[in-house]
């Protein structure tokens, strides 16, 4: 390229055909290769330079406003979202909390083979009762009996199960065995 | 694992075959149409944008009718290309967060930037110091609304003398040979999306972003030559045959890259036979049939393929119409593959299960945000977009001025 | 554009002090919040002194799908093809006489995640090899590709060992729900934003077991505080006594939720 001559020779060409003061021509004269007055400097990378940096400072300033306050408190995270997610209410409320009231169930049960099951697992979710005992625990619409003990080739060997049609037409399991017993006779 | 996929279901949902997760058995894929259209869209650009750089950066110039055209259509897609991925967030007012607080490890996170560089910085700029003459020129010759508008474009910097001229070709010039890697990472980063997904084998490989923006490349480059032809039948010109054949001689060969591309992907893959092959080859053969040997391979890859190489041996030997319908037939399959490309990428790797013994359906709804009428609405809105572009910054009435720099002096 | 040199540096300047005076307030903000408003975890819960973790023992799984519908009612997940944890069963059946390989061919089925069970296989009882359930969940990994791959930070793994979702950040862009190697996590048709297994977050920070765990009646899921073992801790009883396996180890999460009792054929 033919730019060899350096850009402020060329400024000064053409101002030169507008009128400018006597003192701006000298400074313009005294320039050197390659330096360029801000005042001088060519208008597009001028506003390109401060829209470019007007950019940069909004988008700090969103950013500053727009960041959660507990972020990065742990991590890159809102630090609050633990918060918030600790604050949701349980439906299901526990086997130590069945136990505060029902002891002597809850022993009965710790006797036999069903002691590591859960109450609410047969009886439903229990946490709406557990705070206010005039509420009914949630029922199951199944028996829970047969949900366990049904025979199913897939179910580990050690598992008690039975094929219910060869072993009960009855309606109720109840009738031969105590749920929280399994081993004694009602 | 044997290779039957005939595992019975319990209860018989008509749109999965075998076992999938139950996560997995949901009506729609996650990523359906829209995110189909946005790879398709950046591509577009990119591609566009390459064209372009090609006039400027490597100073073809048999390529100049189109330079100003291929800006203004990467420009017009650009604009477009968030759009479905706005309406695909299940949370679009929260778009903010990515800005605000991108996660770096995340490519997704990139989007923002890449996308407010590449759309300001390259795609505006170069815009301006290619307009900037033409606008305050215009300004003058019209009236009205016009005239405020391109007064408006020149942003106050209204010196067009031959120095300032100069130095906007200067800028443009620099700008083009930034816009390149721009170019190049703003569609990488989408291929890269994708393939960094190491759950999914149909996507986590190393060859997805290449592929990504090589198609994109060739989509571009077609694009370029459709909308150039079709502008010219509009306004009854006549069409620059070495503008063409060139346009044509670029999208040959960045389709055999492609295409050398892509069938290595699938001949490793077929090669290797990983653990999830199985399961991938069933899917690509029932599912996506069409769309994959019949779209993609086809009418998208072959077929172009024979058209623009036998230009290219025998271009003197055809007549210029026969030429001027392959070069646009060739483009239309070319730009109706790659779309059938993202279609086999994107939903391909949805329609098998994670637990490679399954395959799923996508039955695409037609009404609704994810539907067949906006993926088509969202399609065409880009061209609306260029056509207002054209009709304003490519208006047969007003006289433009050259995009090179003209040549003056000592030749190069 | 007349401005001096003077007057446009100090500008700049100006302005350059103001962006840089505002990280200086922020502190100054955060740390006054801090002292006066509780803006992390509740009183009395530190998430850095607890390493929670599950293991699961497949033999002693029944397939009763207690667990799976425990977890949807606990949590309120929505009807559907929505699940935080389900139980998937493997039925293995015996070659064809003469066929010279070692098994036959491997059905897996999972009818509405286990919720309600499992009905009698299709494939007659005399034609299984072997059959098992294997409960499913987020498997907790230590190098978390759904945590690597969200943009907003809107999941992320809390000191605690669990990997969670902030519900009020996420966008709902997906990327986590494709980059889950295990399927485990779900884009929520209500709330819009992506979810999946918490371990209970609201249930083991005030002491309680998560929900799954409380329900099974054979204790085929384990649970534990790493950093705080109980007398007879049932995770330290399962670590010791088994040999276990990961799944998909090859793609490096790391999962630290280990299976005993599983086969080759489980993905």
């Amino acid at each position: 390229m033919e730019e060899k001559r350096p850009l402020g020779e060329d400024f000064n060409a053409s101002d030169s055909e507008n009128a400018e003061t006597t003192a701006d021509n000298e400074r313009l004269a005294s320039n050197q290769k390659g330096w360029r007055p801000v005042n001088k400097m060519p208008p597009q990378v001028l506003r390109l330079f401060l829209l470019a940096f007007g950019i940069v400072v909004s988008y700090s300033i969103a950013r500053y406003f727009l960041t959660p306050p507990s972020f990065r408190q742990y991590g890159w995270f809102r630090g609050e979202a633990i918060t918030e997610l600790q604050a949701r209410e349980p439906v299901f409320a526990g086997k130590k909390a069945c136990e505060e009231c029902h002891s002597d169930e809850m022993a009965k049960l710790l006797k036999h083979e069903h002691k590591t099951l859960s109450c609410e697992g047969c009886h439903g979710p229990g946490q709406a009762h557990a705070d206010n005992p005039d509420v009914k625990i949630g029922q199951q619409n199944y028996s829970p009996c047969v949900r366990c003990h049904e025979a199913n080739p897939s179910r580990p060997k050690w598992h008690k199960q039975i094929v219910l049609k060869n072993h009960y037409t009855g309606s109720k399991c109840t009738e031969c065995h105590v749920p929280h017993a399994p081993s004694e006779v009602p | 694992m044997t290779g039957e996929i005939t595992n019975y279901v319990f209860e018989a949902m008509p749109h999965f075959e075998g076992y999938v997760y139950p996560n997995e058995a949901t009506q729609q894929p996650l990523w359906s149409i829209l995110i189909v259209l946005y790879p398709y869209i950046t591509g577009l650009v990119a591609g566009a944008f390459i064209m372009a750089s090609l006039v400027r950066v490597f100073n073809v110039r048999a390529l100049e009718p189109v330079y100003r055209l291929s800006l203004l259509t990467a420009f017009a897609f650009l604009l477009c290309a968030p759009l479905p991925l706005l309406f695909h967030l299940g949370h679009p007012e929260r778009c903010f967060e990515v800005m605000m607080t991108p996660h770096l490890t995340s490519p997704m996170a990139i989007f923002g930037f890449v996308y407010a560089w590449y759309l300001m910085a390259v795609l505006l700029l170069e815009l301006w110091f290619d307009y900037r003459r033409d606008f305050v020129q215009w300004s003058a010759r019209t009236s009205g609304l016009k005239s405020i508008l391109y007064r408006l474009f020149t942003v106050g910097v209204t010196d067009v003398s031959a120095p300032a001229v100069k130095l906007d070709h200067k800028l443009g010039h620099i700008l083009s040979i930034v816009g390149i890697p721009s170019a190049f990472l703003l569609h990488g980063y989408v291929g890269f999306i994708f393939g960094s997904v190491k759950a999914n084998p149909w996507w986590g490989n190393v060859l997805m972003p290449i592929i990504f923006i090589m198609s994109a490349m060739v989509s571009g480059i077609a694009l370029c030559v459709f909308n150039y032809m079709v502008l010219s039948w509009v306004r009854r010109k006549p069409i620059d045959m070495k503008c063409l054949d060139v346009m044509c001689m670029f999208l040959f060969y960045a389709l055999v890259v492609d295409a050398a591309i892509e069938a290595l992907d699938w001949i490793h893959r077929v090669y290797s036979a990983e653990e999830g092959f199985q399961v991938m080859q069933y899917m690509a053969r029932e599912k996506l049939f069409y769309t994959l040997n019949l779209g993609q391979a086809t009418l998208g890859t072959v077929v172009p393929f024979l058209l623009l190489g036998s230009q290219q041996l025998l271009r003197t030997r055809v007549p210029e119409l026969t030429r001027r319908r392959m070069c646009f037939s060739s483009a239309v399959l070319i730009l109706c593959g790659v779309l059938a490309m993202r279609w086999n990428v994107v939903i391909g790797g949805q329609l098998f299960s994670k637990s490679l013994r399954g395959v799923m359906s996508y039955k695409m709804e037609f009404a609704g945000l994810e539907g067949w009428f906006m993926g088509a609405v969202l399609f065409l809105l880009p061209f609306i977009v260029l056509t207002v572009m054209i009709k304003l910054f490519l208006s047969e009435q007003l006289p433009t001025s050259l995009s090179l720099e003209p040549k003056e002096g000592p030749a190069r | 554009m007349s401005l001096s040199r003077r007057s446009l540096i100090a500008k700049v300047g100006a302005t350059l002090a103001g962006v840089l005076a505002a990280p200086v307030a922020r502190t100054a903000k955060a740390a006054v919040q801090k002292i006066l408003v509780s803006t992390g975890a509740a009183r009395g819960y530190d998430p850095t002194k607890h390493k929670w973790v599950m293991a699961i023992d497949a033999n002693r799984c029944i397939g009763c799908g207690l667990c799976a519908e425990a977890c949807k009612k606990e949590n309120h997940v929505p009807e559907g093809p929505y699940y935080r944890t389900w139980i998937e069963r493997y039925i293995i059946t015996k070659p064809r006489p003469g066929s010279g390989v070692a098994r036959g061919e491997t059905l897996v089925d999972c009818p509405e995640g286990g919720m309600h069970g499992f009905p009698e296989p299709t494939v007659p009882k005399e034609e299984i090899q072997h059959s098992f359930f294997v409960p499913k969940l987020c498997n907790l990994c230590e190098h978390s590709p759904c945590v690597q791959v969200c943009p907003v930070g809107a999941t992320f793994d809390a000191p605690d060992g669990a990997v969670l979702i902030d519900p009020k950040y996420c966008i709902g862009c997906g990327f986590c729900i494709q980059a889950c190697p295990y399927g485990c996590r779900f884009l929520n048709p209500v709330t819009k934003t992506a979810e999946k297994c918490t371990l209970c977050y609201h249930r083991i920070t005030r002491g309680l077991k998560p929900a799954c765990v409380e329900v099974c009646p054979t204790q085929s899921r384990v649970f534990g505080d790493l950093k705080n073992p109980v007398p007879d801790d049932p995770i330290q009883h399962f670590y010791e006594n088994n040999k276990v396996q990961a799944l998909k180890p090859h793609l490096g999460t790391e999962p630290r939720v280990f299976y005993a009792g599983i086969d080759k054929e489980v993905r």
